[in-house]
């Protein structure tokens, strides 16, 4: 997880209003299928869990197998009713997080 | 041998190094900006040696040694002569015929190219070649259906089909069982869907938008390169001592890639020169293929987007160099004996499919390299596309920076010319 | 089979009137009505009962309810580029109120060596039940999605998706 994770959403919205997060986060998600050079097995290590809370309160969640595929992928609709922090954190096999922050206000 | 070249290459950089280091700031932009060609390593090579394949396991291990690559020289068998003669019928196992022509494992199976009647209810089959699905009933004979399988050039000098006798990629006893097999053949296909009919397959195209950092993780290489591009090299400067990424030499210098080297006697491409000018000037070690040289090669053309390709064929070197590229894509390699103009011209068997995959032609090919592939979960450079066509038609791949690789890359960007850069692609 | 559907209909009508679920008495039979609805739903190349994995993950998260068609809407490509990386969009019909909304979704790719692609979890929070991802598929195949909602429905949805052979290998 060497780049930065890409979170796309708008900064401000109106209040109630749908919206749409996008997320990506490196990752090569392996498998556990496949085999190195030498034709040894190369041991499962993926991402197996993606939350996103706003304000500390569970907007979307997500437990992925090893069938979502590298890069991981995730979008999902949001809607708030005031202004706020959405925290998003991906979880990989080992126990390492990662973690991003994004602020959205919510305008008249 | 190896440490005299390292000593020499050394050298010219420490040269170009203190060079640089007594000039200033400005001096050193200056420089970058004049008409003086710019520095570059002229000895070594700008990729690994000894070339070994990529360990990757999805590139096939196998040496093709006896089958024709790029490079000079004819190793191939030759075609024969003329037909075999058949004494008696063919005697094969049809059963063992259908499961051959759709083994994927040999040479892409028969399905590649053709639909196949029953055989069709195998996903996906490719139109490159007729559909073969009443062959039983076309008024073949064994001899010729036996000899078009093991070598079709005995009827057709400029046949696609690739010559699975001679090249052994069939045995007698199994190219008996295909034939066995296609004399089964005498019903029109039926298809389980619509989409695996290839003269209904609707024909793809590409939607995605390429500079959409959530769409293209390809775009991470954006992020990366500044990075490079302040990086300190062994001579203590980096790219930014001489350029400023935002001249505007920027802006176009990509799209005139790749170029006739006079001082090396081949054409450059974008990664090459990455390569050799970053070892002459800040000592920075970043040979063809490595994941600098590509975020670099990416971010060069990524700041020349929208730049129309325009590459010079009018000296005399350059025009040299595009009809030594232009018979290279002319020249049938590998152990299934294909040209790129095979694939790759509508005048031969482009825009056709090729299992499930549509073929496209040479324009249109190389404005989105280098491309993040989905495939793979990586990014190729058109060197690495030219590498991975070479060994998936059986034959050895050539270093990256290989003189005829230069000359094919030439031919293709003149022929891609006025279309927009658009790096970096996103594609399967 | 017809008599454990008699039986299966009997016990659920109290059950569907108060919108409660009780899985206990309905486990016995859960195999049998399931199926059946699920094998016309998904087409006759891959019936489900042929998957015995696939077919486990369906019966573990429908705990003995019968999933209702229709409110499913699922985006795949129609032919897949690559098994590598195919896009996939699930959106459901609901209205993702505190009172009734989508809870979790479950995703299945039937014949990839392990069925389940991913469980996605949603709240009232989000709107709309909607979120996209990037598979692997291991071959042509049908995704099958699961879904429950807040008040103990089970909704399902599938699709089948071609993934492309390359024809040189790609």
């Amino acid at each position: 997880m060497i780049e930065k994770p890409r979170i796309k959403l708008p900064k401000e919205t109106k209040r109630a209003e749908i919206f749409q997060i996008k997320t990506l986060v490196s990752h090569p998600m392996e498998n556990g299928l496949r085999r190195d050079k030498d034709g040894a097995m190369i041991p499962r290590k993926i991402i197996n869990s993606f939350t996103c809370e706003f304000n500390g309160r569970p907007v979307f969640s997500c437990d992925l197998d090893t069938a979502v595929a590298a890069n991981p992928y995730l979008e999902f609709a949001a809607r708030i009713e005031q202004s706020g922090t959405f925290r998003f954190t991906w979880r990989d096999d080992d126990g390492s997080t990662i973690t991003a922050d994004e602020t959205v206000t919510v305008v008249p | 041998m190896n440490r005299r070249v390292g000593l020499i290459v050394a050298s010219v950089a420490f040269a170009g190094a203190v060079a640089l280091s007594v000039l200033t700031i400005g001096e050193r932009r200056g420089l970058a900006e004049t008409k003086r060609p710019p520095l570059i390593a002229t000895d070594g090579e700008a990729a690994l040696r000894p070339w070994g394949r990529y360990a990757d396991p999805s590139w096939p291990r196998t040496d093709f040694s006896k089958f024709n690559t790029l490079a000079d020289g004819t190793v191939s068998p030759p075609a024969p002569k003329e037909p075999r003669k058949l004494s008696a019928p063919v005697a094969g196992d049809a059963i063992n015929g259908q499961k051959l022509v759709a083994d994927r494992s040999r040479g892409g199976s028969c399905l590649a190219c053709h639909v196949m009647g029953p055989a069709g209810a195998a996903d996906l089959p490719g139109d490159v070649g007729p559909d073969l699905s009443e062959i039983g009933n076309a008024g073949r004979d064994d001899e010729w259906l036996l000899n078009y399988v093991y070598d079709a050039r005995v009827y057709n000098a400029e046949t696609v089909m690739p010559p699975w006798g001679t090249h052994g990629v069939f045995d007698e006893r199994e190219i008996s069982d295909i034939v066995a097999f296609l004399k089964t053949l005498k019903a029109p296909a039926r298809f389980n869907t619509e989409v695996d009919n290839p003269a209904k397959r609707p024909v793809p195209v590409e939607t995605r938008d390429n500079l959409d950092p959530l769409e293209n993780p390809g775009m991470w290489a954006i992020d990366r390169a500044p990075t490079l591009w302040q990086l300190r090299g062994p001579s203590g400067s980096s790219c930014a001592t001489c350029h400023d990424q935002s001249d505007s030499m920027f802006k176009t210098w990509a799209a005139t890639m790749p170029k006739w080297e006079p001082r090396l006697g081949k054409v450059l491409g974008v990664e090459e020169f990455v390569a050799r000018h970053a070892r002459a000037t800040t000592g920075s070690n970043w040979p063809m293929e490595s994941d600098e040289n590509t975020a670099l090669a990416v971010y060069l053309r990524y700041l020349a987007n929208d730049a129309p390709i325009a590459v010079d064929i009018t000296s005399a070197p350059a025009k040299e160099a595009y009809e030594r590229g232009k018979a290279l894509a002319a020249r049938k390699i590998g152990q299934l004996n294909f040209a790129c103009v095979d694939c790759h011209t509508s005048e031969k068997s482009g825009l056709r499919w090729i299992r499930g995959q549509w073929l496209g032609e040479f324009r249109g090919q190389l404005d989105h390299f280098p491309t993040w592939r989905t495939s793979r979960q990586s990014t190729w450079d058109i060197r690495k596309r030219f590498q991975w066509c070479a060994v998936a038609i059986g034959s050895n791949e050539l270093p990256p920076d290989a003189p005829e690789y230069g000359d094919l890359e030439l031919y293709i960007a003149a022929l891609n010319a006025g279309l927009k850069l658009n790096v970096p692609g996103i594609r399967h | 089979m017809k008599r454990n559907i008699a039986l299966w209909r009997r016990s659920n009508a109290g059950a569907r009137a108060s919108g409660t679920a009780n899985p206990t008495t309905r486990r016995e039979v859960l195999a049998s009505s399931f199926m059946i609805a699920t094998i016309a739903l998904v087409g006759q190349r891959s019936a489900l009962a042929d998957l015995p994995a696939a077919t486990a993950e369906v019966e573990k998260f429908s705990m003995g309810r019968k999933a209702v068609p229709g409110r499913i809407t699922i985006g795949l490509p129609e032919i897949a580029e690559n098994g590598n990386s195919v896009p996939l969009a699930v959106v459901v019909d609901s209205p993702m109120t505190p009172e009734d909304h989508v809870t979790e979704v479950l995703l299945i790719a039937d014949r990839n060596p392990r069925p389940v692609i991913a469980t996605f979890r949603f709240t009232p929070m989000m709107g709309r039940a909607q979120a996209s991802t990037r598979i692997r598929l291991a071959a042509t195949q049908n995704v099958i999605v699961l879904a429950n909602t807040s008040v103990g429905g089970l909704l399902i949805g599938q699709r089948p998706v071609k993934v492309t052979i390359g024809g040189c290998g790609g």
